[in-house]
């Protein structure tokens, strides 16, 4: 029988819409062999474990100087710098919240640094004596903004004189006492998640490197909103353009805003780069993207060197800043704007480009495609 | 040569009036029946009716179906529910014609609630459901047959099985048309992006950061989409056809996340084996559901007459030269296809391009002068978001819907601009529409969308 009629007729059709689509022609991009693997070693051994380690060891530290005080101008100093020192390493941990720092009995993100911080609530609680900080109610008033404010609102004779109050003091005691506990939850997790980690190659939406690169963009996108554009009245709240509102900045009363930020970038930096907390640049995303020969968007050239160029812009725009961000969206708007665009940059180089060349699953909202 | 083509004509037409056996329609019921329950099913264990149904506050419409509302939690499960019995019923054969129908309309109904969750293989089920609703598919093996005995048929004609056949087949050429690119034949892209990010596979996996193999798959991809219908038509080439089929759908169905797609077409093709085999088939269930077999059938004919066969004539040449043309409409617009996507939909573009957006969207107070940047997520799901950076017309949608907010909140006549990057097959990613034009006071039609930039 060979072809029946029908095959025939359908062929006849098909014949002519078959001439009608073909398209013209360029050049193939050059594709090496890529071992994820080492990637991920190099986060989780020189990277996150000992990220995580200086956050507990810091945690302790602001724990014993919150003992040593003792009224002194010189303890209460201490403190203070030991605050700094401890909220700098927070911002080197934030990204990391995948796996064990998602469970929900860590929430580090949530219960470390939602800011702006609730001070009525916080003197509520001190007044009252009875509060649960693990209530989702309670996360404008604990974690590092808390500390931020207890510590730093007012000047250190007055300090002083409200540190007197037991309560004050346990309060502040208890802050810590709960990132401790967290962190060492999530510190003894990671023994075990480590081989998850390395484990869950891939690019499905609960690979590594879909976790880790959805945190990556997500720390990013919450430094460039929550830290900077929301302050300086470059987002919108619902769609409504806000007013710049300087009681938004992170750590107000420190004035560690801009620090901090820096921090954070140099952090998301380094993990880029693949550079350990010993100094010493393994692989990282740079080489990944190095080896994908990846073509850049904003910028144009090499999107590895962009990306790594534009870590620099960005940390030299906030750097140029003399102020902290508060004072800085008073008196210096323009600038604000400036650096503003340059973060900007960054996130369809990130969201993108480097997506697309890693293959990310871009949500981990699992449906079906076609 | 005249005389020819009437010749053809008239064999044709012949052709599609005689009469063939029951046996592979009524299989394909049971086979849609069964698989739509465990798709469904599968839908639901998921969370997906929570996830993009009932999360979601704001939808994406397809044009003119604006009216289109989800129905709330208990509405939204009692639709999922009501899925789940019709296609029971559906493969029972119980109630035939209003389980067809209710599922007919009650899926397209989800399809039509949130233009992201578009798939082409929902646009195929709609359609084959749709089909399903007209065709005698419950008239042999079926429960309402041995309600009614009277209803068995045994033979039904051609044209029925071809219809079928038509449009599974042509959900393989299109796709196999589609292919027929730049990027996917000389480029081997998005294969080569989609295989990397299985290199970390045992055994193979280091194949796939080779280039051949990228190559291969891609040709590989085209050439059997193109052909493989031809291939199971014919009596002499169907097994091994069919043997590809299944490799290739396997292959696929384990490489991308393409849910139920693949087991769907493996089974669905069956249609193409011959009525002795779906007999086979048949009095293989009936012996193990130990069915009584009646011995004769009073014999029906579908066969019609008159005005009756011009409407059903008129009919299927309506619905297969919809079916032919409405994928070509692409070529209505001016512009890259892959890039503008003006009539990319319902026309089997299956896994063919790589495409990502970042979407940053401003609102603008007239009267003040106040700009900020939106955040996304404070409207849209991730997989909304996802979807909508790459497809001018969803990005207009979400301006409206941006409006439609800002409005409800006060801000009157908002200016809105939308600053999105997309990349394409892994090329350098540009601006995709003019970063200037206030999409609040752009209205969407068909026409083409003159703000999209070039590629």
């Amino acid at each position: 029988m060979g072809f029946s009629i029908m095959t025939r007729f359908i062929l006849s059709f098909f014949a002519l819409g078959l001439l009608l689509l073909v398209n013209s022609c360029c050049t193939k991009p050059p594709i090496d062999e890529v071992d994820y693997n080492d990637l991920f070693v190099n986060i989780a051994d020189n990277i996150i474990v000992p990220r995580y380690a200086e956050f507990q060891t810091e945690l302790e530290e602001l724990t014993e100087s919150l003992d040593a005080y003792n009224g002194s101008d010189l303890s209460l100093e201490i403190l203070q710098n030991q605050f700094k020192v401890t909220y700098h390493t927070w911002q080197k941990v934030s990204i990391f919240e995948f796996g064990p720092a998602a469970e929900y009995s860590a929430l580090l993100r949530s219960n470390c640094n939602t800011f702006p911080t609730n001070s009525s609530k916080i003197e509520e609680n001190i007044t009252s004596t009875v509060y649960n900080l693990d209530f989702p109610s309670n996360y404008e008033a604990k974690g590092f903004p808390a500390l931020d404010y207890l510590l730093f609102h007012t000047n250190a004779i007055d300090l002083h004189i409200e540190l007197e109050n037991e309560n004050r003091l346990v309060y502040l005691r208890d802050c810590i006492t709960d990132m401790q506990n967290r962190i060492e939850g999530v510190v003894i997790a990671w023994d075990s998640y480590r081989t998850t980690f390395i484990g869950a190659v891939g690019n499905d939406q609960n690979s590594s490197l879909s976790l880790f690169f959805n945190q990556y963009l997500y720390d990013y996108e919450k430094l460039k909103r929550d830290k900077f554009a929301l302050p300086a009245g470059f987002a919108t709240q619902f769609g409504i353009p806000l007013n710049a509102d300087v009681t938004l900045v992170e750590a107000p009363y420190s004035h560690l805003s801009l620090d901090l930020m820096i921090t954070n970038l140099e952090s998301l930096e380094a993990i880029y780069l693949g550079v350990g907390e010993d100094g010493i640049d393994r692989v990282g995303i740079f080489e990944k993207l190095k080896e994908y020969n990846a073509q850049s968007t904003v910028v144009e050239g090499d999107l590895a060197e962009a990306i790594k160029e534009q870590f620099v812009i960005c940390k030299a725009e906030i750097s140029n800043f003399e102020n902290d961000l508060a004072t800085e969206i008073e008196t210096n708007i323009d600038a604000l704007q400036n650096a503003s665009s340059e973060l900007q940059k960054m996130v369809p180089m990130l969201k993108n480009d480097m997506r697309s060349y890693l293959s990310v699953t871009v949500t981990l909202t699992d449906s079906d495609g076609d | 040569m005249v005389t020819n083509l009437k010749n053809y004509t008239a064999t044709f037409i012949n052709w599609f009036h005689s009469e063939t056996s029951i046996a592979p329609l009524v299989v394909f019921r049971i086979i849609f029946g069964l698989m739509m329950f465990v798709s469904t099913l599968r839908f639901l264990l998921k969370g997906w009716v929570d996830l993009l149904f009932i999360q979601p506050t704001n939808f994406f419409h397809y044009y003119g179906f604006e009216w289109v509302k989800p129905l709330g939690e208990i509405g939204m499960y009692t639709v999922f529910g009501l899925l789940l019995i019709s296609a029971l019923f559906i493969a029972l054969g119980l109630f035939y014609r209003w389980a067809t129908i209710l599922y007919f309309l009650l899926f397209t109904y989800v399809e039509l609630i949130d233009i992201t969750n578009y798939l082409n293989h929902y646009y195929f089920i709609s359609l084959v459901a749709f089909l399903l609703c007209l065709l005698p598919a419950h008239r042999s093996l079926s429960v309402d047959v041995w309600r009614k005995p009277s209803l068995e048929l045994s033979k039904i004609p051609n044209w029925i099985l071809g219809l079928l056949k038509f449009q599974l087949g042509i959900v393989y050429f299109f796709a196999g048309i589609a292919k027929l690119n730049c990027d996917w034949l000389f480029k081997a892209m998005p294969m080569s992006i989609w295989l990397q990010a299985k290199a970390h596979w045992p055994i193979v996996g280091s194949l796939f950061t080779e280039q051949w193999i990228a190559y291969s798959f891609s040709f590989l991809g085209c050439i059997f989409d193109l052909t493989i219908v031809f291939f199971l038509l014919s009596k002499k080439w169907r097994i091994p056809a069919y043997i590809v089929l299944v490799v290739f759908h396997t292959i696929t169905g384990i490489m991308f996340p393409i849910g139920m797609f693949p087991w769907i077409m493996i089974l669905a093709t069956l249609i193409f084996f011959s009525p002795d085999f779906h007999q086979k088939i048949i009095i293989f269930i009936q012996s193990r559901l130990k069915l009584k077999v009646r011995e004769s059938i009073e014999y029906n004919s579908l066969f019609l007459h008159g005005f009756k066969k011009k409407v059903l004539t008129g009919f299927l040449l309506t619905y297969v030269l919809f079916q032919l043309l409405f994928p070509f409409r692409c070529l209505l617009y001016p512009g890259q296809l892959f890039w503008t996507e003006q009539g990319y939909r319902f026309s089997w573009r299956v896994m063919l391009m790589e495409k990502a957006g970042t979407a940053f969207f401003y609102v603008t107070d007239p009267l003040t002068g106040n700009r900020g940047e939106v955040d996304n997520s404070q409207f849209l799901s991730p997989t909304q978001e996802k979807m909508m950076a790459t497809q001018p017309d969803l990005i207009l949608q979400y301006a409206h819907i941006i409006k439609r907010e800002v409005e409800s909140r006060g801000l009157q006549n908002p200016i809105i601009n939308a600053q999105v990057y997309v990349t394409l097959n892994g090329s350098r990613s540009k601006l995709f529409i003019d970063p200037e034009i206030n999409l609040a006071i752009v209205d969407d039609s068909f026409e083409h969308k003159d703000w999209i930039l070039e590629n």
